[in-house]
């Protein structure tokens, strides 16, 4: 019975990460956003990343 | 035919009941055995009787140790056993000694007037269905003449797993033997779970028998017991694991499995098109980056179905850091691809002796771009403390994402681990109480070999 959930798990897995790789799919997150106006290539100030001030990390011990 | 004579032909008498008492205390005596018994126990005054006497000679008279000795199947109980009917005619507690700790059982002696005799232990709720061995076990192409680490019997190989005295300390009803209160033999027993081989050798004669393991529920179903089976305590010597599945038979699967998938990694690798599309050096300068700092990039064409987007940034920072937003557009649709990526690199000294941390090279997958024509958008945040620097962009499109093989074998060995555990978990439990603990051999390992 195990056997055959293994067998059946473990082709599963494959097959995923087989459909995965074909389809370009990353462990990265990204966001998307729709409906990006035209003028944005003309007035790239027109535009503004949700990361935009994002909090920098200043490092160092 | 003349009166008074007798005919020729008259039924056989009608059997008799014999009526047996004892010669002790008077008390009757039931035999069941129908005249197999040696020896039989009168439950009034203890005494131990020869079976075989007609008068019922006194063999031994016993106190009783304790007042709580009952058994579990009363005697005269009559059950199912393995499509016989058997008959509980006997029943006897032993214990063994060991390491100051005593260790009491039951046997139990059925009897059934065509087949013959066998027996049921229980200890702490565990069952055996014992008989005879019909042949002496062999090892290594002879009989078996003392204790072997794994005599063969009827083809199946047993592993040594303890050899104790065992003692007689309470008796009830007939036994096919001559039985004593007292007596002491030496008992071997070798596991095969779910069967148990045993050798009991008491003065120059050994006896073989092997046993089966049954669940109280089982045998309160066979012989129709009221209540409920006491609950089994622990883990028993020859108790089937509740992993049946053979466990290295599924890491063979998994190295297969493993195999496959190092093979997928090489194949996408392969005809991966790790295609570059884009890729630019930018300078910025804070002098003349007053005012609206983002801008866009040239459109570049992504081909190809679906697939992934790699965007790579690299800038020679040190002790500072540059902060890209990024959105990668697709000129056609709208659709934008949005994040930002910190590049941060810090090094120095302390008591410790030098230490870094970050790094100048930044990575990021974007899954599933479609093809079409596209253009970065790209807006840099600098250090404070940064007066000018330079910084790369570089985007190749459809390359292998390994990080996925890796959540695959580890999504793949976790069923293994998991039923490994459990399996190494109960033979622990299981050899912890044997002559060879886990600790010390790797019996765990000679028994794994027939866990299927």
């Amino acid at each position: 019975m195990f056997r055959k959930f293994y067998l059946l798990f473990g082709l599963l897995t494959l097959g995923t990460v087989a459909f995965g790789q074909y389809r370009g799919w990353s462990l990265d997150t990204i966001d998307q956003v729709k409906n990006v106006p035209k003028s944005v290539r003309d007035n790239p100030g027109s535009y503004r990343s949700v990361y935009s001030s994002y909090h920098h990390y200043t490092g160092g011990k | 035919m003349s009166a008074g004579t007798p005919p020729l032909s008259a039924p056989p008498p009608k059997p008799q009941v014999r009526a047996l008492n004892c010669p002790k205390c008077g008390a009757g005596i039931t035999l069941r055995a129908f005249g197999q018994a040696e020896t039989v126990v009168c439950e009034s005054c203890r005494c131990i009787l020869d079976a075989k006497d007609p008068n019922l000679a006194i063999l031994q008279q016993f106190e009783i140790k304790t007042s709580d000795v009952q058994p579990l199947i009363p005697l005269g109980t009559r059950g199912k056993l393995r499509g016989t009917d058997y008959e509980v005619i006997g029943f006897e507690r032993r214990h063994s000694t060991l390491e100051g700790i005593t260790y009491p059982w039951h046997e139990y002696v059925l009897f059934n007037p065509y087949k013959g005799f066998r027996y049921l232990s229980e200890y702490n709720g565990h069952w055996n269905d014992i008989s005879i061995c019909k042949e002496l076990p062999m090892v290594g192409g002879g009989m078996l003449s003392g204790t072997s680490a794994s005599p063969n019997y009827l083809g199946e190989v047993y592993a040594h797993f303890q050899t104790s005295d065992a003692n007689t300390d309470f008796v009830l009803g007939e036994f096919p033997w001559q039985v004593r209160v007292g007596e002491r033999a030496v008992v071997t027993d070798y596991v095969h779970p779910p069967r148990v081989l045993s050798s009991e050798k008491m003065d120059k004669e050994v006896t073989w028998s092997v046993g089966e393991y049954m669940y109280g529920r089982e045998i309160w179903d066979t012989f129709k017991l009221p209540g409920s089976a006491p609950e089994a305590e622990g883990v028993y010597e020859n108790q089937p694991s509740p992993v049946t599945t053979n466990v290295k038979g599924i890491w063979a699967i998994f190295i297969l499995f493993a195999i496959l998938l190092a093979g997928l990694m090489m194949g996408f690798d392969f005809t991966a098109r790790k295609e570059q599309v884009f890729e630019q050096t930018y300078h910025w300068e804070r002098a003349t980056a007053l005012g609206e700092s983002s801008f866009v990039t040239d459109v570049f064409e992504l081909k190809g179905g679906p697939s992934t987007v790699q965007v790579k940034s690299w800038a020679p920072v040190s002790n500072e850091w540059l902060y890209l937003n990024y959105a990668l557009i697709n000129q056609d649709t709208g659709r934008a691809w949005d994040f930002g990526r910190e590049i941060s690199y810090y090094s120095g000294y302390d008591s410790d002796g030098s230490w870094s941390e970050g790094s100048r090279n930044d990575t990021v997958v974007i899954p599933s771009v479609p093809s079409g024509h596209y253009y970065l958008r790209i807006e840099p945040e600098v250090d404070p403390a940064v007066r000018a620097i330079s910084y790369s962009v570089q985007l190749t499109r459809d390359v292998p994402v390994f990080g996925i093989y890796g959540i695959a074998v580890v999504a793949l060995l976790l069923p293994p681990l998991l039923i490994s555990f459990r399996w190494y978990t109960f033979e622990r439990s299981r050899w912890s109480e044997s002559d060879h603990p886990p600790m010390q051999i790797s019996g765990l390992n000679v028994n794994s070999e027939d866990d299927d």
